[in-house]
């Protein structure tokens, strides 16, 4: 509702004789004086000039005071308007100032009557539109309302559907975070209890085969001295094979004992239970320990193309993007178990870091795609996988700024890309 | 202000008696009308009532002439204080230059003053004016009735806000004549601050106000 609406009509606005007189009204009362005998019967204005008038003793079209035998006043709230003037004719002087008298009378309670009914049509015409408008405007405000409650109506199954999945992925990295922390825990404390008794395996089983090499030598030296003797004996203990199958024994030994030092190793470093924070990560290198960590997982007939180039440092925590390979691999392991190829490629391309992993396995159905990466959303057997893998994956990544994207090959198998922006270890915390 | 017509030399205020229902607003304006002289002033004019109760609004025009021969008219009117009859209120309100707040001095009547001072406030803001700058006088009337709200109490509340309080019996024609003199007094500081009463028409307070309120006593 604005202003100039508002002010169509003011209460108290000055009205002129014309507003509250008509000729309809006018005429009859000029036409009996005229039939009365009067002259001239004029109504004039407040200046003088007539507005309605009958006769035939016409004065001039502006008459001054004196053309009139006879006039009197009309009001209007109490003010002078206008005047009823005869001129007198065939009437009497006197008879022409009472019938002047009488119109005017006539007139005033006409004029008094039109003013009030005026008034009260107009305050009621302004007090319908007013509550119209008000009517309208109360009425617009309830369609407003109205509309604002339908679309909370139509929107709340899909916000309520999209908290409900913000919890569940919150739910997913807590259960991820507490598992990794866990994870880390035990690889350290593991690693740690492991690392002392294996280096001095490693290092007594090194001794132990110079030793025995010794020992063999002094055994070769006693048999030639007394080839006669110990011959039966030596060949009753089988020294020969014993002695041949000792050393390669310890060989063995000592290449299992490696193993497990490499693999307490990268344990450890997989695990980067000692620098949970951000630091310049080399991925060539974290995608190799991860490799290192999963061998017992590697399927035995797999065949692992890597294809490294050349990267930037990342600002990042290596433990996340640790989990990250990790979940890929086992994703694509578990896709083909029985003659997997898979191609590991990592790439510097303008701002980002591209890592591809690229499988020969069934490749993901489409009617899937889009949900792979939901929390608890799993395509393996019950015990198998817990549906959160990509998932951690997938928050690790965008939680860098980064993204992950699948794709199958045309020949088959699929095609997981993850792009990480190089600068973005600034923001690089898990959300 | 309704009109001011310079070439015309003329000016048309508005004064609004503003208050609760039936707290004496006609009253006032009958008695206005009988206690001052008909020279100066029109006949009062009541519009359809019901039941003696306002619908529209009752109408007492005055007449002034400044020296410098500006035509001031003065238009008195009374609103309908039932609360249905807020639009015509507002209509009413409409670029007024002073109000007088007729209140009840009965005390079952305290929270119809208090609420209709409120929608006075607000309907003031919906007309464009503030209440805090528009010439304003109170009266409290009825001062002839028992269970009243006691002078010293209404003064006490009322006087921190600095508008003048006026005691009346507007059947009996008491405080009236007052209520209206000093409405007509703050209106004129109001106007004449604006458009040079005096220094431009020559009209200064005194014949103001003298020209308004001739009294039948003064006459007779």
């Amino acid at each position: 509702m604005n202003l100039t609406t508002e002010i169509e009509f003011l209460v108290g606005a000055e009205k002129r004789l014309t507003d509250v007189l008509d000729e309809a009204q006018t005429q009859p009362l000029l036409n009996s004086a005229v039939k009365a005998g009067v002259g001239f019967a004029a109504i004039v204005d407040d200046r003088g000039v007539p507005l309605w008038s009958l006769g035939t003793h016409q004065p001039l079209p502006i008459p001054v005071e004196e053309d009139w035998d006879a006039t009197c006043r009309l009001l209007l709230e109490g003010e002078p308007v206008g005047a009823v003037c005869l001129i007198r004719g065939q009437v009497s002087s006197k008879g022409c100032g009472i019938m002047a008298h009488l119109i005017a009378e006539a007139l005033n309670s006409i004029i008094n009557n039109n003013l009030k009914r005026m008034l009260t049509t107009e305050i009621h015409t302004r007090v319908v539109n007013q509550s119209y408008d008000e009517l309208l405007e109360s009425n617009r405000r309830l369609t407003e309302s109205e509309k604002k409650y339908r679309d909370l109506a139509e929107t709340l199954e899909r916000r309520v559907q999209e908290r409900s999945g913000e919890l569940k992925r919150a739910y997913a990295r807590l259960i991820q975070q507490e598992k990794m922390a866990s994870v880390g825990q035990l690889a350290a404390g593991v690693a740690h209890e492991i690392n002392n008794p294996i280096s001095y395996i490693l290092s007594n089983l090194n001794m132990l085969r110079r030793y025995l090499g010794k020992m063999a030598s002094m055994l070769e030296h006693y048999r030639e001295l007394h080839a006669s003797a110990g011959s039966e004996k030596w060949q009753e203990l089988k020294l020969d094979m014993v002695l041949g199958d000792a050393g390669e024994l310890l060989d063995q030994n000592v290449s299992g004992a490696e193993k497990i030092i490499q693999i307490v190793s990268d344990l450890k470093g997989f695990s980067h239970v000692d620098d949970m924070g951000e630091s310049a990560v080399d991925i060539n290198l974290e995608i190799d320990r991860t490799l290192g960590v999963l061998s017992r997982e590697i399927p035995g007939d797999a065949r692992i193309v890597k294809e490294y180039g050349d990267l930037p440092t990342f600002e990042g925590n290596a433990a996340q993007l640790c989990q990250v390979v990790l979940n890929l691999l086992r994703n694509a392991f578990q896709a083909r178990p029985r003659g997997l190829q898979l191609v590991i490629t990592t790439e510097h391309k303008g701002e980002n870091i591209r890592i591809r992993f690229s499988d020969n396995g069934p490749g993901v159905p489409d009617d899937i795609r889009n949900r792979i990466f939901e929390p608890f959303f799993t395509t393996r057997d019950v015990g198998q996988g817990t549906g959160l893998g990509l998932t951690v994956a997938y928050d690790i990544v965008t939680g860098y700024g980064g993204t992950i994207e699948v794709e199958n090959r045309r020949q088959g198998g699929a095609v997981f890309l993850v792009q990480l922006p190089v600068t973005g270890g600034t923001h690089g915390q898990l959300r | 202000m309704i009109e001011y017509d310079e070439c015309e030399k003329r000016m048309v205020l508005k004064l609004v008696y503003y208050g609760p229902a039936l707290s004496g607003k006609t009253t006032n304006l009958l008695q206005l009308h009988d206690l001052l002289q008909p020279e100066g002033r029109g006949d009062l004019m009541v519009l359809d009532t019901k039941d003696d109760r306002t619908i529209f609004f009752d109408l007492l025009p005055f007449f002034l002439m400044a020296p410098s021969g500006l035509r001031i008219k003065l238009k008195v009117y009374t609103v309908p204080g039932q609360v249905k009859h807020d639009a015509t209120r507002k209509a009413v309100l409409q670029r007024a230059d002073g109000v007088a707040f007729i209140a009840d001095s009965q005390r079952s009547e305290i929270t119809n003053n208090f609420n209709s001072f409120q929608n006075l406030e607000k309907n003031l803001g919906f007309v464009g004016l503030d209440i805090e700058h528009i010439p304003l006088v109170v009266q409290f009337n009825k001062r002839d009735l028992g269970g009243i709200v006691a002078e010293e109490e209404v003064r006490r509340v009322w006087n921190p806000s600095g508008i003048p309080v006026f005691m009346s019996s507007a059947l009996h024609g008491t405080g009236v004549l007052e209520t209206f003199v000093q409405l007509a007094d703050r209106t004129y500081e109001h106007i004449d601050s604006r458009y040079g009463l005096a220094g431009n028409h020559g009209l200064d307070k005194h014949m103001f106000l003298s020209q308004l309120v001739r009294r039948r006593s003064d006459y007779s």
